[in-house]
């Protein structure tokens, strides 16, 4: 008896909230829309990674494959290297990109000077709405061969190095573009996180006689911990993806064995030769790894006693 | 990083592709047996589809077209521009029907509706919609149309993509048979249609049927040439004319390599040299056997040349970095580049004088690499460029638009031509000095290329205010048509299974060979990639092509 009047109180209570909340809710039926129509109507075409598809005759007539496409892929060298290539260079990004941000957060936040804040600001902004193209170009100018770091070497007679052709020091290369062009956006989650933070906690630790690197490490990295670890968790989920446009470009100039990724592979050797299903199995290899990922991730936040991606 | 081709850069650009075959995946019939189509014509339904050829006669070139090897001759050049334009359709084409076409635009695209498309819907006698699309996104955005079956009335599919839009199953699908209204003798209702050379007709022709319209055609195609800057070579007292082997190419790299003047003798040249080693561009028959390219010694000989000109320091550190090459040609910090024929034109010699008040543009005469052997490169399809209608029209709209398409092939120089090209003078364009010059109107809604990829009259080499360019590209077609030759499946139209056309792609043994031009991998591995892909899919690929073009339909050369 007692259960059942909760149940329908619990039922009277969702009534409320919906009809208090219906406003907002209708705020979210398009945003709910867009990512119905583009993110999950189109996991539909997953079907073609089994199938020797045909754009032609459709999914519907298309022969099946079952998992030979995944069979080809697993025997393929290249795609192996893609994979290691892709790893590799996630890994290089992990340690070398994925600080920076943080550092330059904490760094804004102890400039005091307002005008000062907002250009810096703007400056580690602007290069995140230059394209992939205009970057490469940038860099190209300045590192290239003929550009002016190795005119000035040649004109003093000292070796050369072009460091836009060179594959051992790819990973470098694409990383340090990385920051270049996305540190600078990457600073704004942590700005928020950091205002989050009481400064009363700051006057209070200041008046107990506690230096600028004792706040630092008892508040402000405390502080910032919950959006680091969300940060890291949504950067293993992606660890597959590094990038397409970027490797798609230096490509040929530093030779498909050090620049093929996931992406690029699943583009050369499935789309840009007809093999449809061939490049929807390497997609579909790529997603189900990084799901796991992503998870396991998630795992070990919550087991860290932190938020991850939900609030357990 | 994209290139911008121009009108006439597809013909050099595709000849690469469309040189050996045209390829486009066909539906294996199911449960097996010999019921596999390849979208191959036979020599007699061949020969019963194409519709007769009748030269116009209505223009005189000034430097008339010499003939060289056999199907190969050179294009007439016009120096002025006619002064007397003849009229070669009489009254309007159209009935006033209304139809959309798409075609592939590399440039910016004419506001939609403008002064320039309703004078030629006026001249036409129809509402036709022109919808220039993106060319760099054509491939892609073709297969959606194909899959959805909703292809518009009149469309242009560039043969190099054949591949991609699988041709040889949308003629008598989704493209209409235009058998019926062009074979034999029925062309010559539409007589600029019919002054068009057979060869351009066959680039339109699927299972010996009768599909595509000719945007072009040209007996001079070849897959490109190795272009040098005349006036900085002349000045240094080099002629082009001596080099006449690959030892000399590499020492003429030497020569003018100064990398401390921020001066490199070369940019990319492989798609545009390797075949001076006596390389075809697919495939070769050898004691009645079909041989692919990669299994040529030469091939190798070639890959070794230009990994070691990249090793030797003598390419341009940027075209290694695989960046566009315009630039640096103009500002004289590259002296050689590989190119389609197509750069020889009007706007490159602006661009280039507007860099530098000298530039001129010269081309290598074709050489044989040992210096011994009879200079030799292979020609490319006669057009890479054919538009078609759709299915679903009727016989009468067929009839129509056919008509309209006889207006948009009429003749160099013509009435007709000069609207097509220039717009109506005094609002697109004016006379000046007997050349028509595009007023603001005309640079801004008048793209040639527009019409021009639905239809064109077979090409002339015409760059009025600049003498010296069609000098000089006359010339060296004049020069070099005698080293010719039709390679193997010469003009024919060949669709194949998905697996095959993948397997001919090669794109493992692509991406070897690339890197070693650059002169990232050796030699041995590029012949290791080879390996790999002969092992598996290029003895596929081999057979399927012996069994299901070479024994069926020949070479056909």
């Amino acid at each position: 008896m007692s259960t059942d009047r909760s149940r329908r109180g619990e039922r009277a209570g969702r009534l409320v909230r919906l009809r208090r909340d219906r406003t907002l809710l209708l705020m979210t039926v398009p945003a709910v829309a867009l990512l119905l129509v583009f993110n999950y109507v189109p996991l539909f075409g997953i079907v073609t990674a089994f199938q020797y598809y045909d754009p032609l005759i459709g999914v519907r007539y298309s022969d099946w494959a079952g998992l030979e496409q995944f069979r080809r892929l697993l025997d393929d060298p290249v795609f192996w290297q893609a994979l290691k290539n892709t790893l590799y260079l996630s890994f290089v990004q992990l340690i070398l990109f994925f600080p920076v941000p943080i550092a330059l957060a904490l760094l804004l936040n102890t400039v005091v000077s307002e005008r000062i804040r907002n250009l810096f600001q703007s400056v580690v902004y602007l290069p995140h709405f230059f394209s992939w193209v205009l970057t490469i170009t940038v860099f190209q100018q300045m590192l290239g061969g003929a550009g002016m770091l190795n005119q000035f070497l040649r004109d003093h007679s000292i070796g050369t190095w072009d460091i836009m052709t060179d594959p051992d020091t790819f990973a470098l290369l694409v990383t340090s573009q990385a920051v270049w062009k996305e540190a600078g956006w990457g600073i704004i989650v942590f700005l928020a996180a950091l205002s989050a933070i009481n400064s009363e906690m700051y006057e209070a630790a200041a008046a107990d006689g506690a230096g600028r690197w004792r706040r630092m490490w008892h508040i402000t990295l405390p502080g910032l911990r919950g959006v680091i670890v969300l940060m890291l968790v949504l950067r293993l989920g992606n660890a597959l993806s590094v990038g397409f446009e970027q490797f798609l470009i230096q490509r040929a100039a530093v030779g498909h064995d050090a620049a093929d990724v996931l992406d690029t592979f699943a583009f050369y050797y499935g789309i840009a030769t007809n093999d449809y299903s061939y490049g929807a199995a390497a997609g579909l290899f790529k997603s189900v790894i990084s799901l796991l990922l992503i998870w396991g991730a998630n795992k070990l936040a919550h087991a860290f006693g932190e938020d991850g991606l939900y609030r357990r | 990083m994209t290139e911008e081709p121009s009108r006439r850069t597809f013909v050099g650009k595709a000849a690469a592709v469309a040189g050996s075959v045209a390829l486009a995946p066909v539906l294996s019939a199911c449960g097996g047996g010999g019921g596999k189509q390849t979208g191959s014509n036979t020599r007699a339904g061949l020969k019963a589809a194409l519709p007769a050829y009748v030269p116009s006669t209505s223009l005189r070139p000034d430097i008339p077209s010499v003939s060289g090897a056999p199907d190969a001759a050179t294009d007439p050049a016009f120096l002025r521009y006619p002064a007397e334009r003849p009229v070669t359709v009489s009254g309007v084409p159209g009935r006033g029907g209304s139809y959309t076409a798409v075609t592939p635009l590399w440039g910016t695209v004419p506001p939609p509706g403008n002064s320039f498309y309703r004078a030629m819907n006026k001249a036409l006698g129809v509402d036709l919609t022109i919808k220039p699309a993106d060319g760099n996104n054509y491939a892609t955005i073709v297969p959606t149309m194909t899959a959805a079956k909703r292809l518009p009335d009149w469309i242009q599919l560039p043969t190099w993509w054949n591949a991609n839009f699988n041709l040889g199953r949308l003629a008598g699908t989704q493209l209409a048979d235009l058998t019926p209204y062009l074979s034999g003798d029925k062309v010559r209702r539409y007589p600029n249609l019919a002054a068009i050379p057979t060869g351009a007709w066959q680039a339109g022709a699927w299972g010996d049927k009768l599909y595509g319209l000719p945007g072009g055609s040209t007996r001079f195609s070849i897959a490109g040439t190795v272009f040098h800057r005349r006036d900085i070579l002349e000045s240094r007292g080099i002629t082009a004319d001596d080099v006449t082997s690959a030892d000399d190419m590499m020492n003429l790299g030497k020569e003018l390599t100064d990398a401390r003047r921020g001066v490199w003798a070369f940019d990319q040249v492989w798609t545009y040299l390797f075949s001076f080693w006596d390389v075809p561009p697919t495939w070769r028959i050898v004691d009645g056997e079909l041989v692919h390219k990669f299994e040529l010694p030469q091939f190798l000989e070639a890959l070794d040349w230009h990994h070691r000109l990249a090793k030797a320091g003598y390419m341009h550190p940027d075209a290694l970095a695989n960046t566009p090459s315009d630039t640096r040609f103009y500002s004289g910090k590259v002296l050689i580049v590989g190119g389609g024929t197509g750069a020889w034109n009007l706007a490159d010699h602006q661009s280039g004088t507007a860099a530098d008040k000298n530039y001129r543009r010269g081309a290598f005469n074709i050489f044989a690499a040992d210096g011994k052997s009879r200079p030799s490169t292979f020609m490319g399809a006669s057009t890479s460029i054919v538009s078609y209608l759709n299915a679903r029209l009727k016989p009468a709209q067929i009839e129509e638009l056919l008509a309209v398409a006889d207006y948009l092939a009429a003749p160099y120089g013509s009435r007709e031509y000069t609207m097509v090209n220039y717009g109506v003078e005094g609002v697109h364009h004016t006379m000046v000095d007997g050349v028509p010059t595009a007023t603001e109107d005309g640079k801004k809604f008048v793209q040639p290329t527009t019409y021009g990829f639905l239809v064109q009259p077979s090409s002339v080499i015409s760059n009025q205010g600049a003498d010296v360019v069609t000098r000089d590209f006359a010339a060296f077609q004049a020069a070099n048509v005698k080293a010719l030759y039709k390679p193997v499946f010469w003009n024919m139209n060949i669709g194949m299974p998905q697996d095959i056309s993948t397997a001919l792609a090669a794109q493992s043994v692509d991406d070897a060979v690339n890197d070693c031009t650059r002169g990232k991998k050796k030699v041995s591995e590029v012949r290791a990639a080879i390996d790999g892909w002969r092992s598996g899919s290029g003895e596929r690929l081999k057979r399927w092509m012996t069994e299901n073009v070479l024994d069926k339909y020949g070479t056909g050369q």
